[in-house]
């Protein structure tokens, strides 16, 4: 059996690209609704997030299979194509909305002179480059992008730290409870991460000490978005709900600023970088379920369909872009959940019926220098 | 075809397939039987042939025995033919062959003797401290160069002829013990399916070894000193000499390669890791740095510090071009001044350094053709790509693809590029190793080697990204320690 990933990659991955999503629109949207408990809708999300993926994680250490394999033995062909279905709609939906968010960004943020949709085009150039790649691309982008992941952030957190109250965010509790779980439902869009997680099964060698190293990158790119909410919320306070963009607003009062004008657009545009790849997570995804359930030589052409579909959504009908926020935030939030907590929760009970002709995996014992297999 | 026993026949029969004037027919007596020496006269040692076939051959007496004849000459090489086609392959390789009435065999003597160039310091890396000799045209020569600097007899040679008309030699070079046997074979395999009229040059070669046949990058690494190539062969890379080309190759390649020079082997690891950190900057900023800039005055206006957005609007007043025009335009006549003081004779050098920097920089910006900001720009960004000369031309590609997205489509447009290129060269593997390794896949011993220069004690195994064997390449004591 040959590995696609190693712990470590997926780790960095945990790192690299999930709190991306997050620092663009999301602050601001929790803002509105939590004011200075945003904080703790965020970790509400975080915390269900989490234990969905130490579900999945127990889940990784007794599979034997990825999941596709996982699915099909337990539930049998038709049942576990339907799953698979519903999961190319979940990744379909969440990268609709991501990929708007990322072409909102760009247009009416960087490019303040000369708004034009043909300027976002190439990101979809870049996704179907992406797709077209193995799960073992995946992991090898994670050992590179993670460092530029970590300079952007850095650099933008080190360029905000002057100009935090951190005690605009007390005190706790303060909008109500209800507020809270609000805030926490109708950023559900934005969380649910650990599903990705799911597709890792079966794909890398759980080692002895990897339920700790896992768990530890997972709470660590936590604890960045969770920070980077605290300082947003710090530096704008209660007029951060106007801030529709949190990766550009953050750090624009330091005094660095005065002299070397926007420095800090170096750090949003190492964020942006790894953000490609990033926004375009549920489309791969999506594209490798696809190619599953479609079984055609050339599965470039099912990538490149649904490459289109997602291009004619977002370019097309960016005019209606309003109202399908507003409908994935306020009406899909009942299916993300079955999709990202509910569903993956029921993980376990796949590992109950183990494949009867199944013999035990040994992997080969990998030579140390064969790099070439990652 | 057998020789035949009369020297005469097999000569004339030779004359049939060689036909040509500079093959010398020399007839001779051995012991009362005729003989004939066929070379050809240009590439032989003509004293080595009076001193070592011809005066021992006059100095035969009696009886003409098949030993006889064989030890009676002191050559250090020569051997047995006994086909027409080998003979004739033997005397147009350079070799000088005996024809002696008897015998349905001929002897082949090794006494080439080409023209050939002195060893000098390649000028494609020359090096402050350390070794400056420098590999030549002639394969034998670097042999012995490989040869000198690692005298074990786990250094292997294999030969084969590719080519045709040029049937030019080519040798595999190796450490047994070291290489992956795997990886011989396949390289081995592959050079002997290589169907060519003539390899005039190593550079022939790479072409059939890369995977990608389309890439811009560099797909198999490439050397002219043998001190490199010994340290490269003992990672565990196999090289490919080429009769005729100064430049040996490698494989498999990592592109971190030509980011190491050979003084960083020879400098203190601070001074190595500085440089090397510097190259990568340079070869950044020569690659991104007219996108950004013509992005920034296009697009992103922000971007740019306002005392010196104020200076860029005083000097691109009244230019007629657009910035991404200005900085096309500049980037083709920098271009072209390269290619031309690359190809035109040497004396007329200075004409174009003078041309192009005075008649066609300064006269350009005085007279509002092109602003000096852009100028300066394509400068300095052609100055930061010489810093790995081995990329230059990549990276010379990659610089003008940067500069069209980034005067078209802005920076949101080169950050997407660069994701592409990022991702690409992450996915791009030839013979098994992915060349951005260690970087990714990471590979945490070989990062001591990488952008970060470690001290050589910290380097005591082979690189794991290249697959080979007996990783111990060094071993610390206490004393050392």
């Amino acid at each position: 059996m040959e590995y696609q990933l190693k712990t470590r990659q997926i780790c960095l991955f945990f790192i690299a690209f999930l709190p991306l999503g997050k620092f663009f629109m999301m602050p601001s949207v929790i803002a509105g609704i939590t004011g200075e408990d945003c904080w703790i809708s965020v970790l509400i999300n975080i915390l269900i997030d989490f234990a969905v993926f130490s579900v999945l994680l127990y889940v990784a250490k007794k599979s034997d299979a990825n999941i596709y394999t996982l699915l099909s033995r337990s539930l049998g062909k038709t049942l576990s194509k339907i799953v698979l279905i519903l999961y190319v709609i979940y990744f379909l939906l969440k990268s609709v909305l991501s990929i708007y968010e990322q072409k909102e960004y760009v247009e009416s943020t960087i490019y303040l002179n000369a708004q034009n949709v043909f300027y976002f085009l190439p990101f979809f150039i870049a996704a179907f480059f992406l797709c077209v790649k193995k799960l073992r691309i995946l992991g090898r982008a994670a050992d590179v992008f993670f460092l530029i992941t970590l300079i952007g952030y850095v650099l933008l957190i080190a360029l905000s730290i002057n100009n935090l109250d951190l005690a605009s965010v007390l005190p706790i509790g303060a909008n109500g409870f209800t507020n809270i779980i609000k805030g926490s439902y109708k950023s559900i869009n934005w969380f649910g991460d650990a599903v990705y997680f799911a597709f890792f099964i079966g794909e890398f060698k759980f080692g002895k000490k990897d339920r700790i190293k896992l768990s530890l990158s997972y709470v660590i790119s936590c604890i960045m978005t969770l920070l980077f909410i605290l300082v947003f919320y710090s530096v704008f306070t209660y007029i951060s709900f106007r801030q529709r963009y949190a990766l550009t607003e953050t750090s624009k009062y330091t005094t660095v600023i005065n002299n070397l004008e926007r420095f800090d657009y170096f750090g949003i545009s190492c964020i942006l970088l790894s953000n490609v790849i990033g926004a375009a997570l549920p489309v791969f995804f999506c594209s490798k379920i696809l190619c599953k359930l479609i079984d055609i030589k050339r599965k470039w052409i099912t990538i490149l369909v649904l490459i289109g579909i997602e291009t004619i959504l977002i370019t097309v009908f960016s005019e209606y872009y309003k109202s399908i926020e507003d409908f994935i935030l306020n009406y899909a939030g009942y299916y993300y959940i079955f999709m990202s907590v509910i569903l993956p929760c029921c993980a376990p009970l796949l590992i109950i019926k183990k494949d009867k002709n199944a013999v035990e995996i040994k992997p080969k014992k990998e030579k140390k220098n064969a790099v070439y297999q990652s | 075809m057998p020789l035949s026993k009369k020297s005469e026949n097999t000569a004339d029969k030779l004359r049939e397939i060689l036909n040509s004037d500079d093959v010398e027919y020399l007839p001779l007596s051995a012991a009362n039987k005729k003989a004939t020496l066929v070379f050809i006269k240009d590439i032989v040692d003509k004293h080595g042939i009076g001193e070592f076939i011809i005066k021992p051959l006059n100095s035969l007496k009696g009886s003409l025995t098949g030993k006889k004849l064989f030890d009676t000459f002191l050559s250090a090489e020569k051997k047995v033919v006994s086909t027409i086609e080998k003979t004739a392959a033997e005397v147009v390789g350079g070799n000088t062959v005996l024809l002696v009435d008897g015998f349905t065999y001929a002897l082949s003597f090794g006494l080439k003797m080409f023209e050939k160039r002195a060893i000098t310091e390649p000028p494609t890396s020359s090096v402050i401290k350390g070794p400056r000799e420098g590999f030549v045209e002639s394969l034998q020569v670097n042999v012995s160069l490989m040869r000198r600097k690692l005298k074990t007899e786990s250094l292997k040679f294999i030969n084969i002829n590719i080519g045709n008309y040029s049937n030019t030699q080519l040798c595999l070079c190796y450490i047994d013990g070291i290489a992956d046997k795997k990886l011989v074979s396949s390289l081995k395999e592959r050079l002997q399916n290589i169907n060519i009229d003539a390899l005039l040059d190593s550079s022939y070669v790479s072409k059939y070894l890369g995977e990608k046949k389309s890439s811009i990058f560099k797909q198999v690494g490439n050397t002219e000193k043998p001190d490199i190539l010994a340290a490269k062969i003992l990672e565990g890379r196999v090289a490919i000499l080429v009769d005729g080309s100064p430049i040996v190759l490698t494989v498999p390649y990592l592109l971190i390669e030509d980011f190491q020079s050979p003084s960083d082997y020879y400098n203190s690891p601070y001074t190595a890791t500085f440089m090397r950190v510097l190259r990568l900057i340079s070869v950044l900023i020569s690659m991104l740095l007219p996108a950004v800039f013509v992005a920034a005055e296009l697009f992103h206006l922000q971007l740019i510090p306002l005392s010196f957005l104020l200076t860029i609007v005083n000097s691109i007043k009244g230019i007629p071009l657009s910035p991404s025009y200005e900085m096309f335009f500049t980037l083709l006549i920098f271009e072209i001044l390269n290619e031309a003081s690359l190809r035109m004779p040497r004396y007329v050098g200075m004409v174009v350094s003078i041309v192009g920097a005075l008649v066609l920089g300064e006269t350009a910006v005085n007279a509002g053709i092109i602003s000096a900001p852009a100028l300066m720009i394509i400068a300095f960004s052609g100055i930061c790509l010489y810093t790995v000369p081995e990329l230059e031309q990549t990276f010379s590609l990659l610089r003008l693809i940067f500069l069209i997205i980034g005067g078209s489509i802005g920076g949101y447009g080169i950050i997407v590029a660069l994701s592409i290129l990022l991702i690409y060269l992450i996915s791009f593997e030839n013979f098994g190793t992915p060349i951005f390794a260690p970087f990714s896949p990471i590979v945490k011993e070989d990062l001591k080697d990488g952008i970060y220069k470690g001290f050589m004690l910290e380097t005591s195994s082979r690189p794991k990204s290249i697959k080979n064997r007996n990783k111990r390449r060094l071993k610390v004591d206490k004393m050392t320690e």
